[in-house]
């Protein structure tokens, strides 16, 4: 017995069974279907979209407007987004994962049986992009067309007309200067805040509250009572003016006391340029929000409050603000734009706007959700109904089950045995796999279950390569016991290669991002490694105990026959 | 057995196939499916006893609605498959909804039908074109790797072949078997209009893996009996290893087939030409193993016997 040591000694013969029915034990109890509840919770097969049906979505962020050092960040704010927008959907044990390629980020979310994906489609895509803005406005200076430059100096003579034919009447009749005013006096100062017409009359004033022209003729040219005799042309237009009064104030200064009456001159079409500017406050600083009712009018608001970060940030606008106005803008539309009276503090705000009840809830709603850092688009879309789903699942189940039957019988029939044994290592090699889907938890999808049933024919592969080589020593004339030492010995470096040369493809599948792939992948790697596993201790170790008792020594066990050689056991 | 005796006839057999399917590529090339070029398939189901719409009836209905070029395939469980370019989901919405409103009836007598959707794949252009590129890196990564292992596995054998020589006859190899796999899926795009998906690149590197897997069972038995044996009688050595590992090529590759064989017929139709693939390039895996990869490496050690 040269090869005494390699041998392994009975003592750890029983040691290794022992072990391996422990394993055998516990993978049983972890595969069959209503699995223990060891770990909290019931351990289950976890089962991919193709087969309890659901929805893959694939969207492209959009994150052009991110500086680069940002879109990691972003993109994953957005991923947190959406998964509290999908988790509102009720739907069980979602997925929404981040993928980059290339420069691409890709957000791929996993809807397990949800019924209606359109719903969930337009949840996830509602964008409330809450954006506080300000504002600069720049007038736009544009030349005058010769359009306009005739129209004006039609305007302005037409204006004139008027207006002399207005001096006239007040020359003529200065009492029906009220009247006049209140007719054709083109001050919008002319109506007071209630709607009611002042008479042309401007109240007191001290020298600096007009301009220029207007105050040489009402504190210079004219005297107390007295109504200008030719019409004063200013930037707004020409006016009738009289001076009514005049006084001194407690420092001796002069105070009149006038009215006018205005004819505008032509205005070019005012373009202004309104320019609203970012600010840095979003919905990223919102902590939540609430519909509430303005006392005064009813009206349904939306109160924002703002985290710390947004507290500030907003006390700063605020403060920058004030007598100017801050927008707050959804997706993009300007929804209500106040005018700031003063500085807030405290992270307090409130959009009105003509909502209704309904629209504000919603709006709050999507708000508290929380809003898209950036803007995402639906690039890819695959779902499958739930018929479909189970059908798959049935029939993959029952085509796997055939399979195994099927090796079996070949098995059995063919090496007698030691293919019973073989059969016996993949009862446990089955349940150790699913175990470990159960308990990883793998996902289960279609090319997952081929995945694995093509593994279960590389189990097999093992246990063959090992039986040929243990039927080759046993016509060699070895011992039984040798035999089999020899066989597993002689097996392992060819096993080792082979599957290796598998898991190198299995590997590169699995960079791939698509489920269908990894599914496949996953399942052909565990399968491999545990087909490994258990031809070296489970089929081993079954081997070398029953190989020890007499009634197994017979050769019609091992699938040879007497006459073919002489077998000394 | 004279497997290494006749190695020309295996070598113009094996020739012939894979100039055939050279040829296939060539002249029909593979059919891509939406995976790789982007698009839309709607599969439907009609409910049960009512006369299902032709397809051209269907195309029409849809182009009505502004769907442009949908390809109708009737499928034999009452149902339909719709290609279409890729749908935003608004147009998807829109042709569900078309084929369940213009379905069933004459004329007035038109009646919404519960058609059901079984599945919805749509896939923007962009991505197809990624998977495109992704698809042949991880074909090229396979190879390199393998190439790399099967080297450093036979780094101690080198004589009378030189150990990268395995490696080169390992990928001759596999090439002619996942050459062979697309082939047969070239003609089947012609004749039955099967289209080539992601599932069937995963298909073709299983092969690859596979194939080598194979050949590496037969060069390792080669290289156990060159140590024992030494390099003397290289032909001798490799038609013994042959023999000796015939069985259990014939015999692991039955049983692999065998469960392919259970999933291509009972698996359904989403994974039956994904298992065919697989079923094609494991099976010419097993033959190249034994008739192709082992007296090609007997060949060479001939041809530069010769030379020397």
């Amino acid at each position: 017995m040269a090869d005494a040591k390699k041998m392994l000694s009975k003592r750890r013969i029983k040691l290794t069974f022992v072990g391996v029915f422990v394993l055998t034990v516990l993978a049983v109890l972890t595969a069959i279907p209503k699995g223990p509840n060891w770990f909290g919770k019931e351990t289950k097969i976890h089962l991919g979209l193709d087969l309890q049906g659901g929805a893959h979505l694939v969207y492209q962020a959009d994150i052009s407007n991110i500086p680069s050092g940002d879109r990691e960040s972003a993109v994953e704010g957005t991923r947190d987004v959406i998964e509290r927008r999908v988790n509102a959907l009720g739907v069980s044990e979602p997925l929404v994962q981040t993928n980059k390629s290339d420069k691409n980020y890709r957000l791929i979310v996993e809807l397990p049986g949800v019924t209606d994906v359109n719903e969930a489609i337009k949840q996830i895509g509602q964008t409330p992009v809450l954006e506080f803005k300000t504002y600069t406005t720049t007038p736009a200076e544009t030349a005058l067309t010769s359009d306009q430059e005739k129209q004006r100096d039609e305007f302005n003579t037409a204006q004139q007309d008027r207006a002399k034919v207005a001096l006239d009447k007040v020359k003529k009749d200065p009492t029906s200067f009220e009247d006049q005013a209140n007719q054709l006096s083109e001050d919008p100062g002319n109506t007071d805040s209630e709607g009611k017409k002042r008479g042309g009359d401007l109240g007191w004033a001290k020298k600096g509250a007009y301009v220029p022209e207007f105050e040489k003729a009402l504190f210079e040219t004219l005297k107390d009572g007295e109504v200008a005799q030719y019409l004063i042309q200013t930037q707004f237009g020409w006016h009738i003016i009289q001076r009514i009064e005049s006084r001194k104030d407690d420092t001796g200064e002069e105070e009149v006391h006038g009215r006018h009456i205005l004819f505008k001159q032509w205005e070019q079409p005012q373009q202004q340029n309104v320019e609203w500017n970012n600010t840095e406050l979003s919905g990223k600083q919102l902590k939540r929000s609430a519909v509430q009712f303005d006392p005064n009018t009813g009206q349904p608001t939306i109160a924002l409050t703002f985290n710390d970060d947004g507290a500030k940030l907003f006390e700063k606008i605020t403060e920058e603000n004030v007598g100017k106005q801050v927008a707050i803008f959804l997706d993009g539309l300007i929804i209500s734009a106040p005018t700031v009276q003063q500085k807030i503090t405290g992270g307090q705000a409130v959009i009105t706007g003509t909502f209704t009840v309904a629209e504000a809830k919603e709006v709050s709603q999507s708000l508290n959700a929380g809003a898209l850092p950036v803007p995402i688009q639906l690039v890819s879309q695959q779902s499958v109904g739930p018929t479909l789903g189970k059908a798959s699942l049935e029939k993959s189940f029952v085509a796997a089950l055939i399979g195994f039957l099927l090796v079996l019988v070949f098995m059995v029939g063919f090496y007698r045995f030691p293919g019973f044994l073989s059969v016996i290592t993949l009862g446990v090699y089955g349940m150790v796999v699913i175990s470990i889907f159960k308990l990883m938890p793998v996902t289960l999808t279609l090319s997952g279950i081929a995945g694995f049933v093509l593994s279960i024919g590389m189990a097999v592969d093992a246990n063959v390569l090992i039986f040929e080589r243990i039927k080759e020593e046993l016509y060699r004339g070895q011992t039984l016991r040798a035999s089999v030492d020899e066989g597993f010995r002689r097996a392992w470096s060819a096993i080792r290669d082979g599957n290796i040369s598998t898991l190198i493809t299995a590997f590169v599948l699995m960079t791939f991002g698509t489920s269908m792939i990894k599914g496949f992948a996953i399942t052909l790697t565990i399968g491999v490694l545990v087909s490994m596993f258990s031809a070296i201790t489970v089929s081993r170790v079954l081997l070398l105990l029953l190989s020890s008792l007499k009634i197994f020594q017979a050769p019609r066990w091992w699938g040879i026959s007497k006459k073919q050689t002489d077998i000394s056991i | 057995m004279k497997v290494i005796h006749y190695r020309s006839m295996w070598y113009i057999i094996s020739g012939t196939i894979v100039g055939a399917s050279i040829i296939a590529l060539l002249v029909f090339g593979l059919r891509l499916g939406i995976d790789f070029t982007g698009g839309s398939l709607l599969e439907v189901r009609y409910p049960q006893g009512i006369a299902i719409p032709q397809a051209a009836d269907i195309k029409a209905t849809l182009e009505k609605e502004g769907i442009p070029s949908p390809v109708v395939q009737l499928t034999d469980q009452n149902g339909a498959l719709i290609r279409t370019k890729d749908l935003t989901e608004e147009e998807h919405q829109k042709t569900v909804d078309a084929l369940k409103t213009a379905i069933s009836g004459q004329g007035e007598e038109k009646i919404a039908v519960e058609v059901e959707e079984l599945r919805f794949e749509s896939i923007g252009p962009v991505i197809g074109k990624e998977l495109r590129q992704k698809a042949g890196y991880a074909m090229a990564l396979v190879l390199v790797l393998i190439i790399l292992y099967i080297a450093w596995s036979f780094r101690k054998v080198s004589k009378p072949v030189a150990s990268w020589k395995y490696g080169v006859i390992a990928v001759v190899a596999l090439i002619h078997d996942v050459g062979i796999t697309f082939g047969v899926f070239a003609v089947l795009g012609k004749v039955m209009g099967i289209e080539v998906d992601l599932a069937f690149i995963a298909a073709a590197l299983t092969v690859l893996g596979y194939s080598v897997n194979d050949t590496i069972v037969v060069f390792d038995r080669i290289r156990e009996n060159l140590a024992r044996q030494g390099s003397g009688h290289f032909e001798e050595t490799v038609e013994e290893s042959i023999v000796q590992t015939f069985v259990r090529s014939i015999n692991t590759s039955f049983t692999t087939l065998l469960t392919l064989l259970a999933l291509f017929f009972f698996g359904g139709e989403s994974i039956k030409w994904f298992m065919l693939a697989l079923l094609v390039g494991i099976g010419v895996g097993t033959y190249s193993s034994i008739f192709i990869a082992s007296p090609l490496l007997v060949s060479w050690e001939r041809f530069i016997h010769k030379r020397a």
